[in-house]
């Protein structure tokens, strides 16, 4: 009988402790930037792996959708590609009492993408931002073939759409602007499509061309590389962001000075995006 | 030799079938793509004017329990009911554009809340155009019933806008560069939640001016506004019960019109103290005007002043604490027996929120009027409210 019972014991202790340990084990929910969703993962992966009491779950469906999340109270951290609107800052007001925490985590340089084919080399902001408008609409009109553009972007719910509306376009997209959902979508188009163009993270620019951007005429053009975007001469640079309800605590907390240490940002640089360290 | 010939033949004829037939297929298949390629995109077409109509709304169900002086002998001192049940449809017709309509279906209170058009004006996109029935621009009014961590708006902003909207046109400016919002509204003036066309000629205005201050190192964020009210009611009747509550019956009061108007400041701030933390409060004082329509009901002048001041504390992500102190004087220029049934009320309010998840929110609400006591009032009126309130947002 003693013997059935330290049998018993030896069984249910494991069982009781992988139990405990599974009700302690922390969960931190990720959501929102298609453009962050793969940095975002790697960062849990590898945090993951040495904090195996932290559970982290990371989804994407944009900026506007991780946004949305925190101010539903689904998630934890929203991923941004763009910084808060005003509108969002008052419904967290609204909802939290809070003005919500903004934590620049990485830089990226929004890329645009051409098919390897396309003789185009380079675009000032204003010829981006009149290609987007349909104000030019064949490739003649910057020194290309005499093809129609063909214009790829990225759904209204993405901080890159927003980012690069305000930032680029200033003004609204072209209806002929066809929209889809995340970078590499983008970059699959403008591959197969010889008279596409893109935009979108650099880190997702495999197999199509980057185009050298110039701020305007005078100024000589660049390319998305890490000098130019930490020197801040890509004229398309801008930080990628975390956000959170109150100023985190605990896991969060250790997660997020995890993100900006030394561990963190080198993954940045491994995915393909900037350091802000 | 002219057999294995004929053989040969007849396999490159084999050959050659299976290979139109592919190519048969193909054209096929390419045909029946473009077709579904057609259908996708009217398909997306009509989705995309559907993804352009917003629905959205609430109901909120409660229970209250009043206390006795509140309700006449043998009248229940408690029910269920449906404080609000609207259902809001926006349609954003293009970018800067929508027109918005909100019905409200609560118990004994079929009535249209919103049905107004938002419009960017031309190549100023922080310059907007509103027309129709829409909130009158002041925060507590602004403040939307399904947020609202009190049951019921303050005494003094239920009193100076009833029904909370109005009828008319508002312009509404939010520069990109600055922190600030300015309303300037004009408006019919005399809604109580059914009017809907104006009982004088003359249109009432409110301007509104917020700024808001951030300081992100502490997290603190500071609106401060103001806004007034300029307007009047035209007297149709000789009856004007003036200021000191004296009538004036003479003939020359028909057509006059009584002031309407008052000025107010206005506070909100924002602390994230082991989770958010708000204060807001706002005082208003002024004179306004109250139609009659006889000697024994005349028009009514009258000078008062109020304030409201909230503490709101987010406990976690789901609970809420608010209390509220409101006060209310209708009529400043009298007090004690002179006051008459125009006492001042000071109100103290507990409230808790639940929040079960993003759609569903319990609340408890605890309201403690008291008045000033008179020879029409000797005692403070047992008006104490206790409500329950269970919320389903979508």
């Amino acid at each position: 009988m003693k013997k059935n019972g330290i049998l018993l014991s030896i069984v249910l202790i494991p069982v009781i402790l992988t139990g405990f340990a599974f009700m302690q084990q922390t969960r931190i929910t990720v959501k929102g930037s298609d453009t962050m969703v793969i940095l975002a993962q790697r960062w849990a992966e590898i945090y993951m792996k040495n904090n195996p009491a932290v559970a982290i779950q990371v989804t994407g469906g944009g900026s506007g959708v991780g946004i949305a999340a925190l101010i539903n109270g689904t998630t934890d951290i929203a991923t941004s590609s763009r910084p808060i609107k005003s509108t969002e800052v008052e419904k967290l007001k609204e909802r939290y009492n809070t003005l919500g925490v903004q934590i620049p985590c990485a830089k990226d340089g929004i890329t645009i993408f051409l098919n390897e084919s396309n003789k185009v080399k380079e675009l000032t902001l204003k010829q981006l931002s009149d290609i987007y408008q349909a104000k030019i609409t064949n490739w003649q009109q910057v020194g290309g073939e005499d093809a129609s553009i063909k214009l790829y972007g990225r759904e209204n719910s993405s901080g890159t759409y927003s980012f690069f509306k305000d930032e680029v376009i200033k003004g609204d997209y072209a209806a002929s602007c066809q929209t889809l959902p995340g970078t590499a979508a983008v970059v699959n188009a403008v591959k197969k499509d010889k008279y596409g163009i893109g935009y979108g993270g650099a880190a997702y620019a495999a197999g199509v061309k980057h185009c050298v951007v110039r701020k305007d005429d005078k100024t000589p053009g660049s390319l998305p590389t890490a000098e130019n975007i930490a020197k801040n001469e890509y004229p398309i640079t801008r930080y990628l962001y975390l956000y959170m309800r109150n100023k985190p605590t605990g896991e969060t907390k250790k997660y997020v000075d995890w993100i900006l240490g030394p561990e963190g940002q080198k993954i940045i640089t491994e995915v393909g995006y900037f350091p802000v360290k | 030799m002219f057999g294995l010939l004929m053989v040969a033949v007849t396999n490159v004829i084999h050959a050659q079938v299976p290979a139109d037939t592919l190519q048969e297929k193909i054209i096929s298949l390419d045909g029946r793509l473009n077709a579904l390629d057609e259908r996708v995109a009217l398909n997306e077409s009509d989705l995309g004017k559907l993804t352009k109509i917003k629905v959205s709304g609430y109901i909120q169900a409660q229970y209250e329990y009043y206390q006795g002086g509140l309700v006449k002998p043998n009248d229940p001192v408690s029910t269920f009911f449906v404080r609000r049940a609207r259902i809001k449809v926006t349609y954003e017709a293009a970018d800067g554009i929508r027109f918005v309509l909100q019905p409200d279906f609560a118990t004994g209170n079929l009535s249209l809340k919103d049905a107004y058009a938002v419009a960017y004006l031309p190549k100023l996109k922080t310059l907007t155009l509103w027309v129709g029935q829409f909130n009158r621009p002041n925060y507590e009014v602004e403040y939307s019933s399904s947020q609202r961590e009190v049951f019921e708006r303050s005494r003094l902003i239920r009193t100076i806008y009833p029904g909370e909207r109005e009828v008319g046109a508002k312009l509404e400016f939010k520069p990109l560069a600055v922190p600030l919002k300015l309303q300037l509204a004009m408006l019919n003036g005399n809604f109580k939640g059914i009017e809907q066309l104006d009982v004088d000629s003359r249109k009432d205005v409110m301007a509104r001016a917020v700024y808001s201050f951030k300081f992100p190192g502490q997290n603190i964020g500071i609106d401060v506004g103001a806004h007034g009210y300029f307007g009047g009611l035209m007297a149709k009747t000789k009856y004007v019960s003036d200021y000191e509550n004296k009538m004036d019956s003479v003939d020359a009061n028909v057509g006059t019109y009584l002031d309407k108007k008052w000025g107010g400041v206005e506070v909100q701030a924002f602390f994230d103290l082991w989770g958010g933390l708000a204060l807001k409060g706002e005082y208003i004082a002024g004179r306004n005007a109250y139609p009659g329509d006889s000697k024994s009901n005349p028009y009514k002048t009258r000078e008062f002043s109020g304030y409201y001041a909230y503490l709101i504390k987010n406990i976690g992500k789901k609970n809420q604490f608010v209390t509220r102190l409101d006060y209310f004087d209708p009529n400043t220029k009298l007090s004690g027996d002179a006051a008459g049934k125009d006492v001042f009320y000071t109100t103290l309010t507990f409230a808790w929120q639940f929040y079960l998840n993003e759609n569903i929110r319990l609340s408890l609400n605890y309201g403690i009027p008291k008045n000033e006591t008179n020879t029409t009032y000797p005692d403070d009126i047992k008006d104490n409210v206790f409500g329950i309130r269970m919320q389903a947002k979508f």
